[in-house]
C-alpha cells in the first residue's frame, strides 16, 4: 500500500476516532475474517500472482507489515484510513473491484484494531476440541448433550424452546429424515399409543434397523458421488454403475463406520487383501462423466476426470473448494497450486483414457473394470482355467513325447521344401483389377482398394503403396480372439520415421474404439504389435527397440500364442526374434466386436488415426496358428531353414538340429497339434464366459505413478513443474507410515488430526435432520464458507463421531432423539421475524419433500410401491419423446413395466443429458458434480408435475381406490382417512368438510360425463381392484391427488 | 374475507348452500385472506436484481442457435483466396500448430476448400452474402455482422456447453437461465427463458443443461416447449377431467391451505396457493401462445406454409415471435444439423433453406410491430467450420471440421448497429487478424444490452461468486449503436 499523505490521515484520525461501544468483543474468525477474505484476499492474499503492492492480509506477519495494521492503533493503521479515506483515489477495496465495504464492515475492522487486531488461524483448519456440553439454567428441556449446546445459546440470547412437535408431525418428520418415506396409519396409531417412557427411542431403533434407512441415506451420498447411469457428456451411453449405489446402501445398512466407508470409496484397492467390495466402493472415483466424443483430445479429458476427482474429494470429504486452486494459488484458502496438483497426483495413477470409445463401435465399460460374476459364472470361469492350466500342461508333455519323434520325422520329411504352409490370407500386391487385388487364400478373393490406393515395386514384383489416407481392406478374415494362436507375415518400407503410422489392423478405429482389435503400428519408426480390448487399460502391446529403418526393405513377423500374455507376443525382424519393450500386459477382456460389427482387416490407414504415409507393404501373410522361429526366417527370405530341411539327418550342425526340433515340436507333431486345438478352444469359450460378465469402473493403481505436474493455468498440455503425490500444507502432514498412495490419503483423511473430515460429515448429517448445517455452507468450510452458527456443538458432534468409532447410526439416534428435534417447526411471528433462517434453532426446521420423497410418498400411500433392494436402475413414467428429440442416435426411453414403474426413486434411471424432468423439476442435484445441498425451491411447475404426471395420476386413483374401500363408510370418514394418509396428520373438522365438499361436487361432475371417468382411469399401468361406481372412485381420485397437493403432504413440517 | 368469517361450526350444507356452486367463478384473492392473497400474489418468476444495474438497450432476447456450427466459409465470409488455392495443403504459417480436432488432425493432407457458392455484395452497406442464404441477403442493412468470433473449444459439447454457461464442462447455468435470475419474468403467465427445438435435425445431441439451472434456484430452468397438445411437461390436465374439475379443486385446496396458513402463518403455504394460481394460468396462456391458428394468412405469407407445422425451425420462429411479444426474457431455438463433416455442398443447402427465410421473416415480423427496437436477435453456432477439407476434396465435394479460431454470428435489434460488420479474418480464413470478440465477451455484451453488467450478476456457492463470464468478458462496445 502506497502510504497516505499527511493531512489526510490527521482529517481520518478525527473522523475515526473511537467511540463507545458496548459490542461484545471483536472475534477475528466470526466478525473479520470474512470481511477480510471477499474484499482484500483478492489482491492480498494467498496467490502471489495476483497480489498488488506485495501486501498480504492473511497472514498475521503481512497484517503486521509497516504500520498496516498497528494494534490498538487505528489512526495509524494504513488498512483503517484507506478504507474510511474520502479520497476515491486512496480507497480499499478499489472501486474497479466492485467490492465495497458497508458502513457496519468498516466499523468492525475499526474496532478489532482498536481492541487489539487479534489474529487467529481459520477455525475449521484447527482441530475441533472437546468441549464439555455447557451448564444450563433450565435442566428440565435438555434431553442430550446436543440440547444442552443449543439451549444455552437459546439463554444467552433469550429465547426459549418451541413447545414439542405433535406425536404425528414428530413421526412424519422422522420417518422421512431416516427412511425417506411417511409412516403408515398402523405405525401412526401405534405411536399414538404407545405411552411407555421410550416410544420415541422404539420408533428411532425400528427407522435405524429398516433397510430403507440405506435407501434414504444412499439418496444423499449419490448426489455426492455424482452417481449417474450414464457417461454423460456428448454421447450419454448407458454404464451399469448401479453395483456402487448397492454398495452405498449396503454399507448404510449395516452401519458401516464411516471412516471406513471413506476410505473404502477412496482407496479399497489398496487395502491389504482388498475384497471384491472393497474394489467396488472405489467405484466412487470413476462416476464422473466420460466423453466419447468423437475428435477429442484424449489428454484433455484424461486431466478433466483427475480433476472432477480431486474436487469431490476436496467438496465430500474436506469441504474444500480445492476447484480455485487449479489454476492459480487459491484466493481465500491457503491452498496453493502446488498443493492442488499433489492432490491430483494421488488420484491419476490408473491406466484410462480421456477418450471413451464410441457407443457406435465399442460399448465397453472404460478401464481399468472390476468383474463381477455371479457364483455360477465364478465356478464356470475358475474351472475353466483350471482346465486351461492342465490343458498347458499337457501341451508341455506333448511337447516333450513329441520330441522322442523327433528322429523319426528327420528321416521322414520330403526332400522339397521347406513350405510355411496354413496362410489365411495371402496378399501379394503383384495385380490390381477393379475388385482390388487378389487374396490367393481364404475364401475371400480380394482386398478392396479404399481411396484409390494404388500398387508400385515390390519385394516381389508391386506392393502396396499407400499415402496415409488409403489403403487396402479386405473383409470375412477369420475371427480371431485373443484365445488364439495367430501369426503375420509382411515385408513393410516406410518412407520416412514418423510419430505414428498404422501399418495394419483389424479394428472399428482408433482412440474411438479403443483400438479394439490387433495392429502393427511404427511408433517413432519402431514397431509396435498390440492387441487391444480398450486401449491403453485394457491392451498387450510389445515394440521393437530398435527402429524399422526408413526406405528400405524390412521383413517382419509377429506371433501370437493365444495366452493373453506379452510374453506369448513375437515380434521377428527380417527372421531375427528381435528385442521389445513390453508396454502394456494387461489384456483383460476380448479383441473382437460383436458379430455384426466385425471390421475389415485393413492395411494403410485406420479411421482418424495416422495411416503408413508414403509407405510400401508386400506379401502379407496371415495364418491361424503361431510359427516357429524357423519358419520367420524361411519368410524373411533367409536360407537357414532351407539349408537345415535339405541337410540330411547326420549332416546336420547341433544349432541347425536344435531348430529343427523346436519347429517340430512346435508346430508339426501330430500330438501337439490336437493338443493346441484343444487349448484353443478351451481358451475361447474362457473368452466367451468372460466376456459375458458384467464389469464396473473402478480404481487399480498403476505399479509405477505416472509424473505428475502444475499445470500452468490449469491447461493440460502446459505442464509446469514435476510434482509428487502430498496433502495441502495448511492441514497436518501425512503421518510417516501411510503410503504416498490413496491409501495413505484416505488414512490422512480420518486420522484424528484432520481437522475437516469429522466436521464435515457431521456437518451434512445434521443438514438431513435439520434441512442447514450448522455451518451453512455445506461445501466450503474454508475462510469464506459460513461460521458456524454453534461452534462448540459442531466440534462436540465431531469429536463424538470419532470417539464413537464413526458411527452414523448412533450420531442420527442423538439428533433424532434430541430436545432440539422435537420442537415444532410452528414459529411465532416475533421468532420468524427475530430469526427467520431459524438458525438458532429455537424451532423444527419446515421443509419441503425432496423430489425422491414427494414421488416415494405417493407410491407408498397409493400401495403401489415396490419394496426391493437394489439391482438395475429403472425406467419409470416419464413424458413421451424427450430422450429422442435432443439425444443422437435415436435412444428411445424404453419405460419400464409393473414393478419398474413403482420402485423408489433412487433406482430411476439417471440420464445426465436428459434427466428425468419431475426429478430436476423438483430441485433434484443434476450430478454433473460432487453435490452436497440441494436446492429447494418451490415453483408452479412444481404444481404442474404434482397434479398431472402420470405416476402422480395413477397413484391418486389407487390412492382414491384406497380411500374409499378403507376409510370407512363415509365420505367424512374416507377424507380423514386419505387426508391422514399421506399428511400423516389428523385433519380438522373444516378440513374434513371440505374435502368432502370436494369429493361430492367431483363426484357430481363426472357422473354427469361418464366418459370422463374412463379417461381418466386410462391414465398409467396400474387399475385398482375397485367395485365403486366410475363417478365416485374418479372423485376420490381428484380428492386424493388434491390431498398430495396440499402443503401438509408436500412438506415435512 | 371467506376463510375470516368462516364458522367453523357451519353445516356442510350452508357451506355448500353458500361457496360451493361460485367457486370456480369467483376470483380468487376474493375468496381468500387478505394476507393469504397478497403474498400469494407474488411473481414466483421474479428475480433478484429490483432493477437492471442500467437502462437496458434489450427487453428481450431470441438466440438462433445454429447447433453444429455453421460454415462461415460458404455462407459469409467471402474468401476469394481459398477458391484459388483450392487443394493446396494448409500452410503451417496459417495453421501455426494450432490443434485440430481428432478427426482431422491425422489426414496425411489438409487441402484448402474453396466455397462451391457464389458470393455477392447486399444492401447499402454491400455485405457479402453467399447465394445459400437470400433472404438473409434481403436484411443484411439490418444486421450487425461479426466475423471475428472465437472459441477456446473445438469439440462440440465443450464448445456449446461453453456458449451456453461460460464454462466448457458441464455444472455451471446457461445464459438464458443468469438472465432469468437476474430480471426474473415480464410475463407473470410464462416463465422468463423459453427452449425451442426443431425437429428432426438433430446430427449431433443436445443436452438439457444447456437451459439448466445448475446451482440457480430451479425456477430460472429453461422451459422446453415442444409441439403437440403439451407444449409444456405435465401442463395438460389428466384425460378425462370434466370441465371446471381442476379449477374446482384447486378452489378446495385453496380453502384447505388457507386453513392451514392460517394455523401455521407460514409464507411458504400462501406462495404454495400463488404457484398453484400461476400453475393454472399457464394451463391457458401456454396453450394460447403456442396455437398459431389465430394467426392471419399474411404471418405464412411471410414464414412460409412449413411455420404451420409444429416443430420446424419456422414454426419455431413465429413462436418466438408471439414469446416476444408475451415479453419472454430469453428465447432460445436451437436447429441442429450444422456439423458438416463431409457432404457439405448438399447438406448445407437444406440446413440453409429451413433458417433462411423463418429467419428473415421473424427480423422482418419484429420489425413490423415495432418490437425490434427493444428484442436483440442472435444467429450463430459453437465454432466456425476448417477452411481445408476434412476427408476427401473433388470438383463437387467436400467436408469442413470443426474450427474454433474464427466464425461468424450476425445479430439485430436492441441496441446493436445495424448494416454493420465487426472484425476480419485474414485471406485464407483460418484466423481473426481484427478486433477478435470471444464468447465470453459476446455474453457480456448481451448482457450489458439487457442492462446487467456481467461483473455484479453473481451467485454465491462453492465458496465463491460465479457469474456467467466466469472472469472473463469485455463488453463490445464497437457494436453497440
Amino acid at each position: 500500500m502506497r502510504r497516505l499523505p499527511l493531512p489526510t490521515r490527521t482529517f481520518l484520525a478525527v473522523l475515526i476516532a473511537p467511540i463507545a461501544v458496548a459490542a461484545p468483543a471483536v472475534d477475528f474468525n466470526r466478525d473479520v475474517r470474512l470481511i477480510l477474505s471477499e474484499n482484500c484476499f483478492p489482491c492480498h492474499g494467498q496467490d502471489a500472482e495476483q497480489r498488488k503492492g506485495k501486501l498480504r492480509l492473511d497472514t498475521r506477519e503481512g497484517q503486521r507489515k509497516e504500520g498496516v495494521i498497528v494494534a490498538g492503533r487505528p489512526d495509524e493503521s494504513e488498512l483503517i484510513l484507506r478504507i474510511f479515506s474520502p479520497h476515491e483515489d486512496e480507497w480499499m477495496p478499489p472501486p474497479e473491484s466492485h467490492r465495497t465495504l458497508s458502513e457496519a464492515q468498516k466499523e468492525t475492522l475499526r474496532r478489532w484494531v482498536t481492541e487489539g487486531a487479534a489474529f487467529a488461524d481459520h477455525w475449521a483448519f484447527i482441530a475441533p476440541k472437546r468441549v464439555e456440553p455447557p451448564a444450563v439454567r433450565d435442566t428440565a428441556w435438555p434431553r442430550n448433550a446436543i440440547d444442552r449446546f443449543v439451549l444455552a445459546r437459546f439463554e444467552s440470547e433469550g429465547l426459549r424452546p418451541s413447545p414439542e412437535a405433535d406425536r404425528e408431525r414428530w413421526l412424519r418428520r422422522v420417518s422421512f429424515d431416516l427412511t425417506g418415506l411417511p409412516p403408515t396409519l398402523a405405525e401412526l396409531d401405534a405411536f399414538a399409543g404407545d405411552r411407555e417412557a421410550n416410544a420415541y427411542e422404539k420408533v428411532v431403533e425400528r427407522l435405524l434397523a429398516s433397510p430403507r434407512y440405506g435407501e434414504r441415506m444412499a439418496a444423499d451420498w449419490l448426489d455426492v458421488a455424482r452417481y449417474a447411469d450414464t457417461h454423460g457428456y456428448q454421447m450419454d451411453r448407458p454404464r451399469a454403475m448401479w453395483p456402487y449405489r448397492d454398495w452405498v446402501i449396503n454399507a448404510f445398512n449395516r452401519n458401516q463406520p464411516y471412516d471406513q466407508f471413506l476410505t473404502e470409496q477412496i482407496a479399497g484397492d489398496l487395502l491389504p487383501g482388498a475384497t471384491r467390495d472393497q474394489r467396488l466402493a472405489t467405484a466412487f472415483n470413476r462416476l464422473h462423466a466420460q466423453n466419447e466424443e468423437g475428435g477429442i483430445v484424449d489428454e484433455e479429458y484424461r486431466v478433466a476426470y483427475v480433476n472432477d476427482r480431486v474436487v469431490t474429494f476436496g467438496t465430500a470429504v474436506l469441504g474444500l473448494t480445492l476447484d480455485c486452486a487449479r489454476c492459480h494459488d487459491h484466493k481465500f484458502d491457503p491452498i496453493t497450486q502446488r498443493d492442488y496438483y499433489s492432490l491430483a497426483a494421488f488420484f491419476q495413477n490408473i491406466d484410462e483414457a480421456g477418450a471413451i470409445s464410441f457407443k457406435g463401435f465399442s460399448d465397453l465399460m472404460p478401464p481399468p473394470v472390476l468383474k463381477l460374476p455371479d457364483p455360477a459364472a465364478e465356478s464356470q470361469l475358475t474351472q475353466l482355467l483350471r482346465q486351461i492350466a492342465r490343458q498347458e500342461e499337457k501341451l508341455r508333455a506333448g511337447r516333450e513325447s513329441a520330441a522322442l519323434d523327433f528322429d523319426a520325422w528327420l528321416v521322414a520329411r520330403s526332400g522339397d521344401g521347406p513350405a510355411v504352409e496354413g496362410a489365411v490370407v495371402t496378399l501379394d500386391f503383384d495385380e490390381l483389377c477393379e475388385s482390388g487385388t487378389p487374396n490367393s487364400s481364404g475364401n475371400y478373393r480380394f482386398a478392396k482398394v479404399v481411396d484409390h490406393a494404388t500398387l508400385g515395386d515390390g519385394v516381389r514384383g508391386g506392393a502396396a503403396l499407400l499415402n496415409g489416407d488409403n489403403g487396402f481392406s479386405l473383409a470375412d478374415v477369420p475371427v480371431l480372439t485373443r484365445g488364439d494362436a495367430f501369426s503375420f507375415s509382411l515385408w513393410i518400407r516406410p518412407a520416412a520415421v514418423a510419430d505414428r503410422e498404422v501399418v495394419f489392423h483389424r479394428s472399428l478405429a482408433y482412440t474411438d474404439a479403443g483400438s479394439r482389435g490387433y495392429e502393427l503400428v511404427l511408433e517413432h519408426g519402431r514397431a509396435a504389435f498390440g492387441l487391444h480390448r480398450h486401449w491403453p487399460g485394457s491392451s498387450l502391446k510389445v515394440v521393437t527397440l530398435d527402429e524399422i529403418p526408413a526406405g528400405e526393405w524390412t521383413h517382419l513377423t509377429l506371433t501370437y500364442d493365444g495366452s493373453s500374455q506379452a510374453a506369448g507376443a513375437r515380434i521377428y525382424v527380417n527372421g531375427q526374434s528381435a528385442a521389445v519393450e513390453v508396454v502394456r500386459d494387461k489384456l483383460g477382456g476380448d479383441i473382437t466386436y460383436d458379430r455384426e460389427k466385425q471390421p475389415p482387416l485393413l492395411i494403410g490407414h485406420r479411421f482418424r488415426d495416422s495411416g503408413f504415409k508414403g509407405g510400401r507393404v508386400d506379401e502379407f501373410r496371415l495364418y491361424a496358428r503361431e510359427l516357429s522361429p524357423l519358419e520367420a526366417t524361411h519368410l524373411a527370405g533367409r536360407t537357414d531353414f532351407k539349408e537345415a530341411w535339405q541337410t540330411p539327418a547326420t549332416q546336420l550342425t547341433p544349432a541347425q538340429r536344435v531348430a529343427l526340433k523346436d519347429h517340430y515340436v512346435r508346430t508339426v507333431a501330430p500330438a501337439v497339434r490336437v493338443e493346441l486345438d484343444t487349448l484353443a478352444r478351451l481358451r475361447r469359450e474362457y473368452v466367451a464366459a468372460f466376456d459375458a460378465v458384467p464389469e464396473v469402473m473402478v480404481m487399480e493403481e498403476e505399479l509405477r505413478p505416472r509424473p505428475a505436474h502444475v499445470l500452468t493455468r490449469g491447461m493440460y498440455d502446459q505442464p509446469g513443474d514435476e510434482v509428487q503425490a502430498g496433502t495441502p500444507g495448511l492441514l497436518p502432514p501425512m503421518s510417516p507410515p501411510s503410503p504416498r498412495n490413496r491409501l495413505g490419503l484416505a488414512q490422512w483423511a480420518v486420522a484424528p488430526a484432520n481437522p475437516l473430515t469429522a466436521r464435515v460429515a457431521v456437518n451434512r448429517l445434521w443438514q438431513q435432520m435439520f434441512e442447514r448445517g450448522l455451518v451453512e455452507s455445506a461445501d466450503n468450510f474454508g475462510v469464506t464458507g459460513s461460521t458456524p452458527t454453534h461452534p462448540e456443538l459442531l466440534d462436540w458432534l465431531a469429536t463424538e463421531l470419532v470417539a464413537g468409532g464413526w458411527n452414523v447410526k448412533a450420531l442420527l439416534r442423538q439428533i433424532a432423539l434430541s430436545a432440539t428435534y422435537r420442537q415444532s417447526s410452528r414459529a411465532t411471528p416475533e421468532l420468524r421475524a427475530r430469526d427467520p433462517q431459524n438458525r438458532l434453532l429455537a424451532r423444527a426446521p419446515a421443509r419441503r419433500l425432496t423430489a425422491e420423497m414427494l414421488r416415494d410418498q405417493a407410491l407408498a400411500v397409493s400401495g403401489l410401491l415396490v419394496e426391493r433392494l437394489g439391482g438395475p436402475s429403472v425406467k419409470p413414467y416419464q413424458p413421451p419423446g424427450l430422450w429422442e428429440e435432443i439425444a443422437m442416435g435415436k435412444p428411445k426411453y424404453e419405460q419400464g413395466r409393473g414393478d419398474e414403474l413403482h420402485r423408489r426413486s433412487l433406482y430411476t434411471f439417471w440420464k445426465r443429458t436428459v434427466p428425468h424432468p419431475a426429478m430436476i423439476t423438483f430441485d433434484a442435484a443434476d450430478r454433473a458434480n460432487c453435490t452436497v445441498k440441494r436446492q429447494a425451491t418451490s415453483t408452479p411447475l412444481q404444481a404442474l408435475a404434482l397434479l398431472n404426471d402420470t405416476q402422480m395420476v395413477e397413484a391418486a386413483r389407487l390412492f382414491g381406490a384406497r380411500m374409499l374401500e378403507q376409510g370407512g363408510a363415509t365420505a367424512a370418514s374416507q377424507a380423514r382417512w386419505g387426508f391422514r394418509a399421506a399428511t400423516n396428520r389428523t385433519p380438522r373438522d373444516t378440513e374434513v368438510s371440505v374435502l368432502v365438499a370436494a369429493l361430492e361436487e367431483q363426484e357430481r361432475l363426472f357422473a354427469d360425463s361418464p366418459e370422463a371417468a374412463e379417461k381418466l382411469f386410462s391414465v398409467g399401468e396400474a387399475k385398482p381392484a375397485c367395485v365403486q361406481p366410475p363417478a365416485r372412485l374418479a372423485a376420490a381420485t381428484m380428492v386424493a391427488s388434491m390431498i398430495l397437493n396440499h402443503d401438509e403432504a408436500v412438506m415435512r413440517r | 374475507m371467506f376463510c375470516d368469517h368462516l364458522d367453523l361450526g357451519m353445516t356442510r350444507r350452508d357451506f355448500f348452500g353458500r361457496f360451493a356452486l361460485g367457486l370456480g367463478g369467483i376470483a380468487l384473492s376474493q375468496l381468500l385472506p387478505r394476507s393469504l392473497s397478497a403474498a400469494g400474489a407474488v411473481n414466483p418468476f421474479a428475480g433478484i436484481l429490483a432493477q437492471p444495474h442500467f437502462a437496458p438497450r434489450a427487453k428481450r432476447i431470441i438466440y438462433l442457435f445454429m447447433a453444429g456450427g455453421p460454415s462461415q466459409l460458404d455462407l459469409f465470409d467471402y474468401k476469394p483466396l481459398l477458391n484459388e488455392r483450392n487443394g493446396q495443403d494448409l500452410p503451417e504459417s496459417v495453421r501455426m500448430g494450432q490443434r485440430l480436432t481428432g478427426m482431422s488432425a491425422n489426414q496425411a493432407q489438409l487441402p484448402l476448400a474453396g466455397a462451391q457458392f457464389q458470393f455477392a455484395r447486399h444492401g447499402s452497406t454491400g455485405a457479402w452474402v453467399s447465394e445459400l442464404l437470400p433472404w438473409t441477403a434481403r436484411m443484411v442493412d439490418e444486421l450487425c455482422f461479426v466475423r471475428s468470433m472465437h472459441t477456446p473449444h473445438i469439440n462440440h459439447d465443450p464448445a456449446i456447453t461453453f456458449f451456453q454457461t461460460g464454462h466448457q464442462l458441464p455444472g455451471r447455468p446457461s445464459m438464458g437461465s443468469w438472465l432469468s435470475y437476474g430480471l426474473g419474468s415480464a410475463n407473470e403467465n410464462l416463465p422468463a427463458f423459453i427452449v425451442l427445438i426443431s425437429k428432426d435435425r438433430i446430427d449431433q445431441p443436445l443436452y438439457s443443461r444447456l437451459w439448466g439451472n445448475a446451482f440457480l434456484p430451479s425456477i430460472h430452468q429453461g422451459v422446453q416447449f415442444r409441439g403437440g397438445s403439451d407444449p409444456v411437461l405435465y401442463l395438460r390436465d389428466p384425460d378425462g377431467l370434466p370441465a371446471g374439475a381442476r379449477r374446482l379443486m384447486l378452489d378446495r385446496l385453496a380453502e384447505l391451505h388457507a386453513r392451514q396458513f392460517e394455523d401455521l402463518g407460514d409464507p411458504e403455504i400462501s406462495a404454495r396457493v400463488g404457484q398453484y394460481e400461476m400453475a393454472y394460468r399457464m394451463q391457458t396462456s401456454v396453450p394460447e401462445v403456442a396455437d398459431v391458428a389465430s394467426e392471419p394468412a399474411s404471418t405464412f405469407e411471410l414464414y412460409g406454409e412449413e411455420a404451420r407445422t409444429p416443430g420446424t425451425f419456422a414454426a419455431n420462429c413465429l413462436l418466438a415471435r408471439r414469446l416476444a411479444e408475451r415479453d419472454v426474457r430469453f428465447i432460445q431455438l436451437y436447429h441442429p444439423g450444422w456439423d458438416q463433416h463431409g457432404s457439405l455442398p448438399k447438406r448445407i443447402r437444406r440446413q440453409c433453406a429451413d433458417v433462411d427465410r423463418a429467419g428473415y421473416a421473424l427480423v422482418t415480423d419484429l420489425k413490423q410491430r415495432g418490437l425490434l427496437d427493444d428484442t436483440l436477435v442472435i444467429w450463430g453456432g459453437e465454432f466456425g467450420r476448417t477452411n481445408y477439407s476434412q476427408g476427401k476434396l473433388t470438383a463437387d465435394d467436400y467436408g469442413r471440421d470443426h474450427h474454433p479460431r474464427c466464425f461468424t454470428i450476425w445479430m439485430t435489434g436492441g441496441g446493436v448497429k445495424r448494416g454493420f460488420t465487426y472484425g476480419a479474418t485474414d485471406e485464407l480464413g483460418y484466423n481473426v487478424v481484427e478486433n477478435p470478440v470471444d464468447v465470453h465477451d459476446l455474453q457480456a455484451t448481451l448482457l450489458h444490452l439487457m442492462g446487467i453488467d456481467h461483473e455484479r450478476l453473481t451467485f454465491r456457492t462453492q465458496g465463491r461468486n460465479f457469474r456467467l463470464t466466469d472472469v472473463h468478458g469485455r463488453i463490445v462496445s464497437d457494436v453497440i449503436a
